[in-house]
């Protein structure tokens, strides 16, 4: 007679190693982030939309038989006619022998996950590391950045909020008091254990933190130069910004100005999605950032800071004027990005260390495709610092390395 | 809404006990516990087991066999049984009572078979449980202890992890400590006196248990270190007797579920299902093998050739290799059309080498048993420990090379594990290899 049980457990025996392996993966996440992030799936997505990402799974080495002509296989050939030297496919011998329980497979072979995350996920992966830089404390108004604080103890926690030091002071406390009872001899080499009543824990608190108001600009360019490529680098660049921002950033005002030879201040939606025509002239936009920064963002009450990113042609006479206003508005700006959108730069990414980013050699690739247009990449020089940076994008994958250099992450490869 | 009730399980159990009493099974007491399918997939990370130490890769196997679920790529299996006693098995709440009355039929099979063959006999069924969960809380422990934690635990599981295979391939024979060979070889010199052994090398015979060796002489490890490695070498050890017997093991089985299933009279209702569910168990699966086909076959042909006394004393004392190697003839292996193959490097291309016709049929038959079980993994063992204290590994080298990236890894688990220096020697396209 056998026993028949219903299974009584309420555990989810498999969450802890399954939120271990979670975490390895988030790591091959990171890993994998860079081919991801400008995929045209995500780019003008909402957050709680589900994308799949496929992550390399994580591999279990051991000794395995590599797949040489000594290495055979055996399978049933069913009801098939089969013949000495037939081909029969290329994959057949990775997919091998991979059902059985137990045991796990002994072929190796990659694995790849189809991991979900939703783009708020995805965020927190990306931007964890990054943040505003120079938010200084200005008058007005705030933004919030919800975290979480330690604040004071209490006798019951979890483990991972265990506070040595408070333990270790309520033994030694305890410690002294047996020794001064007689109780204990500190002169015998009998260890003093700890007592469940010695474990302290830290207690936690959210806490908003508040900081100074901030605003954004959006600067892009619209003209004609900018072909669909360079404007869909240019929009997956402006979108990341904007998760991270939404992200990072409870309230942070973003303007949006997009500009041919004049410019416009539209609505987030015609931002990343207006059409493309007429001539460059850069200084229109910031002009007109200027202006509403004097109307709106008082220098005093808010962090400004101002991302422009465009082909980095301009009309040539409007260069001069540009490099003024840029040099105005970095004064104003906790931080100015200045991001070209350069296919060139492709082909020459991987030979140029990441200080060579502004070398002037860069001008001479530069697609120079009008006689009245000229570059403003290498102009830019005398600008950079700490509060102007500037940085290439040609390719999808630059994107993520530009981030990191303007928000000062640490590189993820 | 399900169409069974725990009485009807109660019932058609009743039955298949008898039905197995008959037939002369003996088996341990089958404890079956119903599950809904999450916690099958849990079962199945932890194989069976219902505790298990932590580690990461189960939760790496959990998610697999979810997403392969989810993707319908595969069914999760029907039954699931673990060698102990009593025997817990698994159904899963579900499926239709036709499915578990199979499973139930199925896993009397299986636990018969582990408690009849003798691969099985250093198992120890009685207290496998109690030892799985004192390892487990034993790692527990030490994930929660401040000063390891589940980094430095992790560390060690993973490079113990990467030679668990690397453990003796004879189970159910005892294994000679040192002392029994310094005394043989005491007596070889006293028959010969040209006979000078070098008594002082450590291994005196090549180990091929590689854990338990490194837990032992390595220099390093702390001592809870070592005792990770003698638990990971303590659940391999108990999962060698079933890589060793998985095509003998399931062909038992469904032989057993079939002869039994057959004098319980299932209504038509039961039985047309049951049927179709047994062929799709049983059928060939093309390019590959399917143990549960090639064993039920193999047994069906000696039930009938031999008589099933016969058969039951083959389930007591042999393993897959020599099943196999014993009772593969070329009638049968023409009849399951099974044929060879390798990656051609030159055709870039996976080709046929010899398919089991009047020449090739023993080729294919060799070929097969080096892919059964722990067959598909490198012989690795220590030859010595030099006097510079570097730990020197040799690879048996069969005709089949090792991966080198993946081996280069698992080499460099060994040298943490071993905290000196390390070599291995391989033998790769017909080259002396030294790591």
């Amino acid at each position: 007679m056998s026993i028949f049980r219903k299974h009584k457990s309420i555990v989810d025996r498999a969450a802890s190693d399954r939120g271990r392996h979670k975490k390895k993966i988030e790591k091959a996440i990171k890993e994998s982030i860079k081919d991801v992030i400008a995929e045209e799936s995500i780019i003008g997505q909402n957050g709680k939309k589900k994308i799949r990402i496929p992550v390399r799974g994580l591999r279990e080495y051991r000794f395995v038989f590599g797949n040489n002509e000594k290495n055979q296989s055996v399978g049933s050939g069913g009801k098939h006619t089969i013949k000495r030297g037939q081909k029969i496919g290329k994959k057949r011998a990775e997919k091998g022998t991979q059902q059985g329980s137990g045991q796990g497979s002994n072929e190796k072979g990659d694995e790849y996950y189809d991991v979900e995350v939703t783009l708020e996920e995805l965020a927190e992966y990306l931007f964890n590391d990054l943040q505003l830089p120079d938010l200084d404390k200005k008058q007005f108004r705030f933004v919030s950045q919800k975290s979480i604080k330690r604040k004071g103890y209490r006798f019951q926690g979890i483990r991972p909020r265990l506070s040595k030091k408070e333990t270790l002071k309520r033994k030694i406390r305890r410690k002294k008091r047996a020794t001064k009872m007689g109780t204990y001899d500190p002169d015998t080499d009998e260890r003093f254990p700890f007592h469940q009543d010695d474990l302290k824990y830290h207690h936690i608190k959210p806490k908003n933190k508040e900081n100074s108001a901030a605003v954004i600009f959006f600067l892009m360019d619209v003209s004609g130069s900018m072909s669909q490529d360079r404007k869909y680098l240019a929009r997956s660049f402006f979108f990341l910004l904007y998760q991270f921002l939404n992200h990072k950033y409870e309230k942070v005002e973003v303007v949006f100005i997009s500009h041919s030879t004049e410019a416009s201040r539209v609505t987030e939606d015609d931002f990343f999605k207006v059409a493309t025509h007429g001539g460059t002239i850069i200084s229109s936009c910031l002009n007109l950032e200027l202006d509403i920064i004097e109307k709106e963002f008082h220098p005093h009450s808010w962090n400004i800071y101002t991302f422009y990113c465009g082909d980095g042609e301009n009309w040539h006479a409007d260069n001069e004027k540009s490099l003024d206003l840029f040099k105005k508005i970095k004064d104003l700006s906790q931080l100015t990005g200045y991001c070209e959108i350069n296919e060139t730069y492709k082909g020459f990414a991987d030979e140029e260390d990441d200080n060579a980013f502004g070398i002037s050699s860069w001008a001479t690739f530069s697609a120079w495709k009008n006689e009245e247009m000229e570059n403003l990449w290498a102009k830019l020089n005398p600008l950079c610092d700490n509060k102007f940076k500037k940085v290439m994008v040609g390719d999808t994958e630059h994107i993520w390395t530009a981030f990191n250099t303007l928000f000062g992450g640490k590189m993820n490869s | 809404m399900r169409e069974w009730t725990e009485s009807d399980l109660l019932y058609w159990d009743e039955k298949i006990l008898r039905v197995a009493e008959d037939l002369g099974l003996d088996w341990h007491p089958i404890d079956y516990e119903i599950i809904d399918y999450q916690e099958m997939l849990s079962a199945m990370a932890y194989t069976g087991l219902p505790t298990h130490y932590r580690h990461w890769s189960y939760g790496k196997e959990y998610e697999r066999s979810h997403t392969l679920y989810n993707m319908g790529q595969t069914g999760l299996p029907y039954e699931m049984i673990i060698n102990s006693n009593p025997s817990i098995a698994y159904l899963m709440r579900e499926n239709a009572l036709y499915v578990h009355i199979l499973t139930m039929a199925h896993c009397v099979g299986h636990s018969d078979f582990f408690k009849n063959n003798r691969m099985f006999v250093n198992t120890n069924p009685n207290n496998i449980l109690d030892s799985f969960k004192s390892a487990s809380r034993y790692v527990r422990g030490l994930i929660e202890d401040p000063s390891v934690g589940i980094d430095k635990v992790e560390n060690i599981l993973d490079a113990a992890h990467s030679i668990k295979y690397q453990v003796p391939r004879h189970p159910g024979i005892k294994y000679k400590t040192r002392e029994d060979l310094l005394a043989t070889e005491y007596q070889k010199m006293k028959e010969d006196d040209t006979y000078y052994p070098d008594l002082e090398k450590i291994p005196l015979q090549p180990e091929y248990n590689i854990l338990k060796f490194i837990a032992k002489h390595s220099k390093h490890l702390k001592e809870w270190e070592r005792n990770l490695l003698l638990i990971v070498e303590e659940s391999s050890k108990y999962f060698i007797p079933q890589a060793f017997t998985k095509i003998m093991n399931e062909g038992w089985a469904c032989t057993m579920h079939y002869k039994i299933i057959n004098e319980l009279n299932l209504p038509d209702g039961l039985h047309l299902p049951f049927i179709k569910l047994h062929n799709q168990v049983i059928r060939p699966h093309l390019g590959q093998i399917n143990p549960y086909h090639l064993g039920y076959k193999l047994f069906e042909k000696i039930i009938e050739d031999k008589g099933f006394e016969e058969a039951k004393i083959i389930r007591e004392i042999h393993n897959d290799i020599t099943f196999l190697r014993c009772y593969l003839d070329e009638d049968f292996m023409q009849e399951m059309n099974y044929f060879s193959y390798s990656l051609k490097k030159d055709l870039k291309a996976i080709t046929i080498d010899d398919i089991s016709d009047d020449n090739g049929w023993e080729k294919v038959r060799d070929e097969l048993i080096k892919n059964v079980g722990l067959n598909r993994s490198p012989i690795i063992y220590v030859d010595e420990i030099t006097p510079e204290n570097v730990l020197s590994l040799v690879h048996e080298h069969d005709g089949r090379d090792l991966d080198l990236p993946y081996a280069r890894k698992v080499f460099n688990y060994i040298q943490t594990l071993w905290g000196d220096d390390v070599t291995l020697v391989s033998t790769v396209e017909n080259e002396i290899w030294e790591f």
